[in-house]
């Protein structure tokens, strides 16, 4: 069964082609700059050169177009039709309360997307739209949306709901969604199986670390909490994100800089986290500047690294105990000091650290050893190949 | 036809703050301006962008992509490849439909225009031209790229496909469109008018003074500016023309109070002539230093 997975964003896709019986990537490739003459699609099928073109693409179904094309071309391609595509998996952003679980794109699902669209306005349309497009190019093929969301679905009611008027959340859904649910998923599913568990009988906190940032609290493979909220900007610092922030500051900073409500959005999504307390966005940049001794960069680390520590332990305690601390994404991937300072600062749960398998790269690696009560893993994740499971799943 | 690159006829202040708001959400932007116009423009608007910048609006990148996505020049030729005119001159009927006319010859014919007079009519301009049925009306409040309202007006002959195509780029700027009949000073223009004329007229009688006047009304409004700070960035040569205009068309409700009259003979035009009923820093905000001096006020 082959599954095309799509992940389509305002003016970019990301798309990989799924043999689904062995879970292999026959293709992979990305389109960039949709919306301008000299869009790129980029394109790689199994074994074969990777391909690069410049070209006119004004909108997601010329893209999408694009890459079936590449898909079948004799040359760079790996099927013969696009036929052969059994079911198309699409990342959705945000389910919202509607749905808890990966579903079956009917017209009664995009309805209700639209009208759930206010909120994730920068990522659900593009979603959609990805969807429309893919049901012109391919009509009959089954379509699936997977949502960020869906995963954090089984939050129980004290850890998604904010102390505010309950009104607020009748009449808007004003509560906690959290995000990265296929990612902490597949962190979940991928832990259990290193150490050789049942998931259902472990604790784990994922601990998803890109340019945005979130940690899970997993038991016994349910999210009973995350650190992403109402919006993407809840939670840990980020790269320009500043994750938790006194509401009541925000007001006061309104009143003394003049700000809009855009400014203030804008400040706190683009101007913030790491960036804004150093000017630099880039976990390596901060790393190079603690080892030139840069003030402002270790000050910013500190912070950065704090947070992630302190939501560890209060998600230890949110589920009474924690058997494994998992660390992903690309920064949570591939920062040595990072992961040596927070397990450093970790001992009272127990965890004794293997700095020498810490330096390790790249690839699934144990960071704990053996007499550690908790245990400590780098998985690289992996979002697309559940969203090629969920797809297969619900196709079959 | 998509519009993706606009011509903007105009880089005062008007066409600036199109351009600026334009090219923020993703249009290929073309300036054009007679004569030295343009040698400003690109500052000023360097200039906006910083300001916003300050205030964590965008990021450094972000201005970098807006500001690459204007050109400017001073040749109506380079129009033959613009998907949209915007004529953004001043107020004066035979400057819009002698620069209109040119842009009618050099366009391609599909090319839908907009005129943002306040107080000309779409019909009458229209006249002039091969494609009646593509001219439109819009009247944009400065600073555009920040007020979200957009008066849409048509002439006789404007096709219900050109409003529909307007209205879609409007929105897509991020405005209201708010359709009304073609008058002159259409809505806001003779609201606002009214509004500076009084209180100029309230400051000459003695009642209160410039400070006093645009205090009462601005805090009790909520305004962000009063209307002598809005007037001084308009122009008060532009207000007193708007004025005049109304007049004619309406009578004396619209008579120019003697205190604005006063003002634009002695060269005190606003903002760009840094004093207006207030006067300004080389930044153009309020001199909080100033003191008037004599009776002006």
């Amino acid at each position: 069964m082959k599954i095309f997975v799509l992940n389509c964003g305002s003016s970019s896709l990301k798309y990989k082609l799924y043999d689904i019986a062995d879970e292999t990537v026959l293709a992979d490739g990305k389109v960039e700059r949709i919306g301008q003459d000299d869009a790129t699609v980029t394109h790689q099928s199994i074994d074969k050169e990777k391909v690069k073109r410049t070209m006119p693409i004004l909108e997601h179904t010329v893209a999408i177009q694009e890459c079936l094309k590449l898909l079948v071309d004799k040359e760079h391609g790996i099927i013969n039709s696009a036929s052969e595509i059994d079911a198309v998996g699409h990342r959705v952003v945000h389910g919202g309360e509607s749905f808890s679980d990966s579903v079956l794109i009917t017209s009664q699902t995009k309805r209700v997307l639209t009208s759930i669209i206010d909120l994730a306005p920068l990522h659900n349309p593009a979603n959609l739209a990805g969807i429309r497009a893919a049901e012109k190019l391919m009509p009959g093929t089954p379509q699936v949306a997977v949502f960020d969301t869906a995963f954090h679905s089984t939050m129980p009611k004290h850890a998604y709901l904010y102390a505010i008027p309950y009104v607020l959340y009748q009449r808007h859904k004003v509560r906690r969604y959290g995000f990265h649910g296929t990612s902490h998923k597949y962190i979940a599913d991928r832990t259990a199986a290193l150490m050789g568990k049942d998931l259902s009988s472990l604790k784990i906190i994922s601990c998803h670390l890109g340019n945005g940032a979130s940690l899970a609290a997993i038991d016994g493979g349910r999210s009973i909490d995350t650190s992403m909220g109402f919006t993407p900007l809840e939670g840990l610092v980020m790269g320009t994100r500043s994750g938790d922030i006194d509401p009541g500051a925000l007001p006061y900073i309104m009143e003394k800089e003049d700000l809009t409500m855009a400014d203030l959005s804008s400040m706190l999504n683009k101007h913030s986290g790491i960036y804004g307390l150093s000017g630099v966005s880039d976990m390596r940049d901060i790393e190079n500047g603690i080892a030139a001794g840069n003030a402002l960069h270790i000050t910013a680390f500190d912070v950065y690294e704090y947070r992630i520590r302190k939501y560890i332990g209060s998600y230890a305690a949110a589920m009474n105990g924690v058997d494994a601390i998992v660390f992903t994404a690309g920064v949570g991937e591939n920062t040595i000091s990072l992961r040596e300072k927070i397990c450093e600062n970790l001992t009272f749960l127990g965890i004794t650290f293997d700095h020498e398998a810490n330096r390790k790269m790249g690839k699934e690696v144990e960071l704990s050893t053996p007499e550690s009560r908790v245990r400590v893993f780098v998985v690289p994740t992996d979002e697309e190949v559940i969203i090629a499971r969920d797809t297969a799943k619900i196709v079959n | 036809m998509e519009i993706r690159r606009i011509g903007i006829l105009g880089s005062g202040r008007l066409g600036r703050g199109i351009a600026e708001n334009a090219a923020s959400i993703g249009y290929d932007v073309l300036l054009f301006s007679q004569g030295a116009g343009n040698n400003n423009a690109p500052h000023s608007i360097e200039l906006s962008l910083n300001k916003k910048l300050a205030k964590w609006a965008l990021t450094e990148s972000e201005k970098r992509v807006i500001l690459s996505r204007i050109d400017y020049t001073s040749d109506l030729k380079d129009l033959a490849n613009v998907d949209l005119v915007i004529e953004a001159t001043i107020d004066h009927f035979y400057t819009k439909q002698e620069l209109l006319r040119t842009a009618d010859k050099l366009c391609p014919p599909d090319v839908i225009f907009i005129l943002t007079s306040a107080t000309l009519s779409v019909s009458d301009i229209a006249r002039g031209l091969s494609r009646p049925d593509l001219l439109v009306g819009l009247h944009f409040i400065p600073p555009v790229p920040k007020i979200n309202v957009v008066e849409l007006s048509h002439g006789h002959q404007t096709s219900e496909d050109t409003i529909r195509a307007v209205e879609k780029f409007v929105e897509k700027l991020g405005k209201k469109v708010i359709h009304v009949k073609e008058s002159p000073g259409l809505v806001n223009p003779r609201a606002l008018i009214t509004l500076i004329n009084e209180g100029a007229y309230m400051v000459d009688e003695g009642v209160a003074g410039i400070e006093a006047v645009e205090s009462i009304l601005k805090e009790s409004w909520s305004m962000e500016q009063g209307p002598f700070e809005m007037a001084d960035r308009m122009g008060l040569d532009t207000i007193l023309h708007w004025m005049e205009q109304l007049q004619e068309k309406f009578g004396d409700r619209y008579a120019p109070s003697p205190l604005i009259r006063r003002f634009v003979r002695t060269g005190r035009l606003g903002v760009k002539a840094k004093i207006g009923f207030f006067a300004y820093t080389q930044d153009g905000l309020i001199d909080k230093t100033w003191q008037e001096q004599g009776d002006q006020a």
